[in-house]
C-alpha cells in the first residue's frame, strides 16, 4: 500500500512537460532545430497563427545548442535603427511571456554596465546611447566615478592594464534563465498541439518546381510545404541541403562560472577591451565569458588559454575576485555573420523555405520576439516590416548593417 | 586537445601563433563581367564544412608565411600528410 502511494506521487512529480508523440508523415510546418528560435516560432505559430500541426525536429535534445549554453544576458542597446526596435520589444516580452507560459523565466532586470577604457570606446558609446534614447530605450553615459557607484567592486584607479574611463549604463537589461525559456516554450508549444521530436535529425530537404515538398529525417520522410532552418551553429550545414550558401562562419565561444559567493555583483558588467563580461547568478556564481577561438570548428572544446585570460581580466577589473576558483567551463557554437546581425528570410528563392540564423553570440535575447514575427511570416507569407531588413539579399546588395562598429571593437588600440 | 599548425618554414607550432585566413575558396573571380552575386559569393559565403577542409593560415608570430593546411573541423586537429588537391 505504502509502496504504491510513493510510486503514484513519484509519477505525479515526474509528469512530462511535453509528450513524445509518434512522428507523423506530414505537418503544416517543420522546424529544424529545437533551440530557442525554433521553439519560439513553433509556439507562436500555434498560439497566434492557428497553425497547430507543427513539428520541431531536434537532432539531440532541446537546448543542446546555444540556447542551453549561453550566458543569458539580455539588453536592447544595439547600434542601428533596424536592430534596436526588435531587441527593445524582445526585452519587454520576458515578463509577458513569464505570465503567458506560466513558467518562471527568472527575468532579472539588474541593468548592464559596459565599460570604456579609451576615448574611442567612449565615442562609440555616445553614438549608441543617442540611438537608444532616440528609440525611447533607457541608456546613458556615465563617468568612472559613477561606474564605481553602480558597481562598487570595480577598480577605477590607474592600476588596471586598461584603466576605466567611463561607461554606458543600460538599466532595463539583465539576465533571463536560459533553460527556463527553452522548457517553458516547449511546454507551451506542446500544450497547443506542437510535436517535439528529440533525437531526430534532418538529413535532407526536397524541393519540386521551386517549392519545398518534404523533409528527410533519420526516422523517415515528412511531407510539408514549409520548413524553417533554425539550426543555430549548424545552419550552414542545413542550408547546404537546399543549395544555399550563407555568409556565416562557425566559431566556438567559451564561458565559465566560479564557485558561489555571497552577493557582491548586482549588475551585468562588460568590457570590450578586456573581452570579458560577468554577472553574479542567483546561485552566487560569477558567470563570465566569452572568448572565441578565431578558427571555425564544430567542437565545443574549452581552452586553458582563455581560462587564464578570463581570470586575468576579472581580477584586473574587480581585484576582490583574486583567489576565487572557477568551477566549470563550457563552450557552444556561434554562427557569425560579417555584420553582426542575423539572417531572417523566407520564400526567397525557394517557396516554403525559411531561415532564421546567423545569431552569433547574441541570439538569446531576441529569440522569443523573433519567433513571434517569424510565425506571422511563415503563416501569411508576408514578411513583417520589423524583419524585412534582415534579408539574406543585403549582402549581395552591399547593404551590410552597422552593428559591427560597436564598443567591442574600440579599445585603447584605436 | 590544443591546436598545432605545421608551418612550411618553422615546422609544427602552437596554433595561437597563427592567424586563420579562411577556408580555401578558389581563385579571386575576374573583374571582367563580375556580378554583385558572384562578388558576394566570393567575399562572404562560406561552406563551414563539418570534416576535413583545406584552409589558409598566416604565421603572424613567426616567419610571416601564408600557406594552406588541412584540418578536421570536427576534432579541431590538423590532418598531416595529405597532398594538396
Ligand atoms: C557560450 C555562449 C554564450 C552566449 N551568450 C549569450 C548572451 O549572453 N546573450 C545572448 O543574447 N546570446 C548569447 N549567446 C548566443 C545564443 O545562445 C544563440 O544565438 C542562440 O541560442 C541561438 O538559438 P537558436 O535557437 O538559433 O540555435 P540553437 O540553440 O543553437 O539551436 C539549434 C538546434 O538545432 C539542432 N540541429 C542542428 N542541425 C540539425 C539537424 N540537421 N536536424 C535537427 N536538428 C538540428 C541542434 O542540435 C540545436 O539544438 C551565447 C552563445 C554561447 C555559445
Ligand atoms: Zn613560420
Amino acid at each position: 500500500m505504502l509502496c504504491r502511494f510513493t510510486e503514484n506521487t513519484k509519477k505525479a512529480k515526474n509528469k512530462l512537460m511535453w509528450q513524445r508523440p509518434p512522428l507523423k508523415g506530414s505537418y503544416d510546418a517543420v522546424i529544424i532545430g529545437g533551440g530557442l528560435h525554433g521553439l519560439a516560432t513553433a509556439y507562436f505559430l500555434a498560439r497566434n497563427q492557428g497553425m497547430n500541426h507543427v513539428a520541431v525536429i531536434e537532432k539531440r535534445y532541446i537546448g543542446f545548442g546555444g540556447s542551453g549554453r549561453n550566458t543569458a544576458i539580455v539588453r536592447a542597446n544595439q547600434r542601428t535603427k533596424e536592430n534596436l526596435p526588435l531587441y527593445a520589444e524582445g526585452l519587454e516580452l520576458w515578463p509577458k511571456l513569464t505570465d503567458e507560459l506560466d513558467f518562471n523565466l527568472m527575468f532579472f532586470n539588474c541593468g548592464n554596465l559596459n565599460l570604456a577604457h579609451s576615448e574611442a570606446a567612449l565615442g562609440s558609446m555616445r553614438l549608441l546611447v543617442a540611438s537608444a534614447q532616440f528609440h525611447g530605450i533607457k541608456s546613458e553615459l556615465v563617468d568612472a566615478k559613477q561606474c564605481k557607484e553602480i558597481v562598487p567592486i570595480l577598480d577605477i584607479s590607474d592600476l588596471p592594464t586598461y584603466p576605466i574611463m567611463g561607461g554606458m549604463y543600460h538599466p532595463p537589461g539583465g539576465t533571463v534563465r536560459h533553460d527556463a525559456v527553452v522548457w517553458g516554450l516547449a511546454r507551451g508549444a506542446a500544450r497547443l498541439g506542437v510535436h517535439i521530436h528529440q533525437g531526430t535529425e534532418v538529413t535532407g530537404i526536397n524541393v519540386q518546381n521551386g517549392k519545398v515538398t518534404s523533409v528527410e529525417t533519420d526516422k523517415g520522410k515528412i511531407h510539408t510545404p514549409r520548413v524553417l532552418n533554425a539550426a543555430g551553429g549548424y545552419s550552414t550545414l542545413v542550408s547546404a541541403m537546399i543549395g544555399i550558401r550563407l555568409p556565416v562562419h562557425v566559431l566556438t565561444i567559451q564561458a565559465m562560472v566560479t564557485e558561489p559567493l555571497k552577493p557582491i555583483l548586482h549588475h551585468v558588467v562588460s568590457s570590450g577591451a578586456y573581452h570579458c563580461y560577468a554577472n553574479q547568478t542567483l546561485k552566487g556564481e560569477i558567470a563570465t565569458g566569452a572568448h572565441m577561438d578565431p578558427w571555425p570548428n564544430y567542437t565545443t572544446q574549452v581552452s586553458a588559454r582563455y581560462i587564464k585570460h578570463q581570470a586575468e581580466a576579472l581580477t584586473d577589473l574587480m581585484p576582490c575576485l583574486k583567489g576565487v576558483k572557477f568551477m566549470r567551463s563550457w563552450a557552444g557554437l556561434a554562427d557569425m555573420t560579417p555584420d553582426m546581425a542575423p539572417i531572417i528570410d523566407g520564400n526567397n528563392p525557394i517557396q516554403g523555405y525559411f531561415m532564421d540564423c546567423g545569431w552569433g553570440y547574441f541570439g538569446f535575447k531576441s529569440g522569443a520576439v523573433t519567433g513571434k514575427y517569424l510565425a506571422e511570416f511563415m503563416a501569411s507569407d508576408q514578411c513583417p516590416d520589423i524583419l524585412a531588413p534582415f534579408t539574406l539579399r543585403r549582402y549581395e546588395n552591399h547593404k551590410l548593417m552597422g552593428e559591427i562598429a560597436n564598443p567591442v571593437n574600440y579599445g585603447p588600440w584605436n | 586537445m590544443s591546436l598545432t599548425i605545421s608551418c612550411p618554414i618553422c615546422g609544427k607550432r602552437d596554433g595561437y601563433e597563427f592567424r586563420f585566413g579562411g577556408e580555401e575558396r578558389g581563385p579571386r573571380p575576374d573583374e571582367e563581367g563580375l556580378t554583385h552575386e558572384q562578388w558576394c559569393s566570393y567575399v562572404h559565403m562560406r561552406i563551414n564544412k563539418a570534416g576535413i577542409q583545406r584552409e589558409w593560415w598566416y604565421h603572424q608570430e613567426g616567419c610571416g608565411s601564408w600557406f594552406t593546411i588541412e584540418r578536421d573541423t570536427l576534432t579541431n586537429l590538423e590532418v598531416e600528410g595529405r597532398e594538396e588537391t
